[in-house]
């Protein structure tokens, strides 16, 4: 061991102990080495020096030179206020090294969690969720003037009194339902700002089932607003964004939104869906035979896999035989493909008599839309479908009802998943009007989910294999192919 | 208050009170001292050492005295250390202690001799 090595143990030791000893310690280890020759006596030496080590350090921190050398508690709060020096040595470059290395490490862990998908904020690629304002609307547009392409009524009501989704084959995005310009924004007063935020506030308070956290989130957004916090805000699209993101931060609750629709809103209530004219119930039912109920494609593909292409989850009341009967065409198959790629949604009774002939037994249901969201489904009989392999293609403009069907199949561990992140529509609360550019969503009952995991409102549902929506069947067959192999 | 770390006085400490107690010596003779007063068993390394040297010292069992005349003439940067009256009195009261529990090791029979 050369001297060197021994005064780098030595810098092991307490910094009042080296300051004091040092020189001496190292003087002993030459005297040491001077009078101890030879290989026996040198090992010896190196031996003892180790043993030392650990015996002596702990010994030397347990001293009370760090004690003595920082002044004590009861020294500094008896004088007055002075910068005293704890530690006499600089800082050693390697534990600045060290924490500098730490502390990067931090940022990027920091970075890397920010970075993953929370349920509480959209996902870049959950693009266009239907607002409530959009689905009034919509339903507004729906009820007063039946599509001509035959798209009906859609089941999934917000709340039981608004509908949400538009009908089967219209494109999502291109009702044109809420105007909002492009160019500037719609500006707001002071006066109309707190109005608003008020207005949210009590409505909230009134409507939203939790009332606790209502209490919460009511207080916090006055809060902010008595302090100014919204102050800066001038654009009507911006407050509602804000208010949101305020409420879902203190609810924890991705189903409350604050919307602003520069088109005026209309004034009166809408008529909840179960009142829906008998006019357009037979509409919707001339519309859905004309349309074989939105089932594009049932027919068996190579390798015995069976092939679904469905654009809507249809009223079973109208089109549970068809439904049943495509399903009985597809039940001699080795695999099943659900192509809801185009699906916008649709019944929720129709989501469960679909998924039915898939299970040999009793299964937990979610439905949150219905009343409890949590019960039992039960298998259909004489489904040869019920042990075959399933896959969903899903595409950005899968929606709602096809995203209900996707995300207990999922749940359930019943499906593969085959192409894009769904749309991210669930679209749970009643709509409640503000003044005439402003509404809000508020969930009224509360939404229990058997799987314990957040619905795909605003997320979507992550497909468990991510292709372009283009490829998805391709890659279903291929994935079935292999699974039949195996 | 720093806990005190000589109770019990551990055996490097206290072989150091011993070795200076017809001496006065640097840190090398004390390690010297106790590596023959213990026929080779016990050679203290400086951590060791210069940590019992300043609890001890700290205690007020052992104090440091001027340098000897040999010493500040040289180069060498030493300190020696003698035992107060306290230190004599504690290796006194450690001997003692030793000596009963020899008599008792004894009278159990797991001791067999005259001496000590």
């Amino acid at each position: 061991m050369s001297e060197q090595l021994f005064a780098f143990l030595l810098r092991l030791y307490p910094a009042a102990f080296r300051e004091k000893y040092r020189d001496e310690a190292l003087q002993l280890y030459r005297d040491r080495l001077r009078d101890e020759t030879g290989t026996f006596p040198r090992a010896r030496l190196y031996v003892d020096l180790l043993a030392d080590a650990a015996t002596g350090l702990p010994q030397a921190w347990r001293n009370s030179y760090a004690v003595s050398n920082a002044p004590s508690f009861a020294q500094i709060t008896e004088s007055m206020p002075s910068f005293r020096l704890l530690e006499k040595e600089k800082l050693r470059p390697e534990f600045i090294a060290m924490g500098s290395t730490l502390s990067v490490l931090v940022l990027i862990g920091f970075g890397l969690f920010m970075s993953l998908p929370s349920p509480f904020r959209p996902l870049p690629n959950s693009r266009n969720p239907k607002s409530p304002i959009e689905s009034v609307m919509e339903r507004l547009n729906h009820s007063t003037s039946p599509q001509p392409d035959g798209s009906g009524p859609d089941g999934f009501e917000v709340a039981g009194v608004v509908p949400a989704t538009p009908g089967a084959l219209t494109a999502r995005g291109q009702s044109g339902a809420v105007d909002v310009p492009t160019g500037s924004a719609p500006k707001i007063d002071p006066a109309e700002r707190q109005r608003v935020v008020q207005a949210v506030a009590g409505n909230l308070q009134v409507h939203y089932y939790d009332h606790e956290k209502a209490q919460n989130a009511s207080a916090a957004i006055l809060a902010l607003e008595q302090r100014g916090a919204y102050d800066a805000i001038v654009d009507g699209p911006d407050l509602a964004v804000r208010l949101t993101s305020d409420l879902r931060s203190s609810t924890h609750d991705l189903h409350l939104i604050v919307e602003y629709s520069s088109r005026s809103l209309p004034n009166q209530p809408v008529n909840p869906p179960a009142a829906l004219p008998a006019v357009v119930s037979e509409q919707y039912r001339q519309a859905m035979k004309q349309q074989n109920c939105t089932f594009e494609k049932v027919e068996i593909l190579p390798n015995n896999i069976g092939y679904f292409k469905l654009n809507s989850f249809p009223d079973p009341a109208v089109c549970g035989a068809e439904a049943r009967a495509a399903l009985q065409n597809l039940n001699q198959a080795d695999a099943i493909i659900f192509d809801l790629r185009d699906n916008g949604g649709g019944q929720p009774d129709m989501v469960a008599q679909m998924s039915a002939p898939l299970f040999d037994h009793s299964v937990p249901w979610f439905n949150p839309r219905a009343n409890p969201s949590s019960t039992m489904l039960s298998p259909a009989y004489r489904s040869k479908l019920a042990n075959k392999p399933v896959y969903i293609l899903t595409s950005t403009l899968t929606h709602s009802g096809a995203e209900h069907f996707t995300y207990n199949l999922k749940m359930l561990k019943r499906a593969t998943i085959v192409g894009e992140n769904t749309a991210g529509s669930a679209e749970l609360g009643a709509f409640h009007r503000i003044d005439d550019h402003f509404g809000m969503g508020i969930p009224e009952t509360p939404i229990a989910n058997p799987y314990g995991k957040p619905d795909w409102e605003l997320i979507g549902i992550a497909p468990d294999v991510r292709v372009p929506a283009a490829d998805a069947l391709a890659t279903a067959e291929k994935l079935a192919l292999e699974y039949r192999k195996n | 208050m720093p806990k005190r770390k000589l109770d019990p006085l551990p055996s490097a400490a206290f072989h150091i009170l011993l070795a200076l107690a017809d001496n006065v010596l640097h840190g090398y003779g004390i390690m010297r001292q106790v590596e023959q007063q213990t026929n080779g068993g016990i050679r203290l390394g400086p951590g060791t050492l210069y940590s019992s040297l300043q609890a001890l010292v700290e205690e007020g069992l052992i104090e440091e005295v001027d340098r000897s005349p040999a010493a500040a003439k040289g180069t060498e940067r030493r300190r020696y250390y003698r035992l107060t009256s306290s230190g004599r009195k504690l290796a006194h009261h450690e001997a003692d202690r030793m000596a009963d529990l020899l008599r008792i090791a004894r009278a159990k029979k797991i001791l067999r001799g005259e001496y000590v």
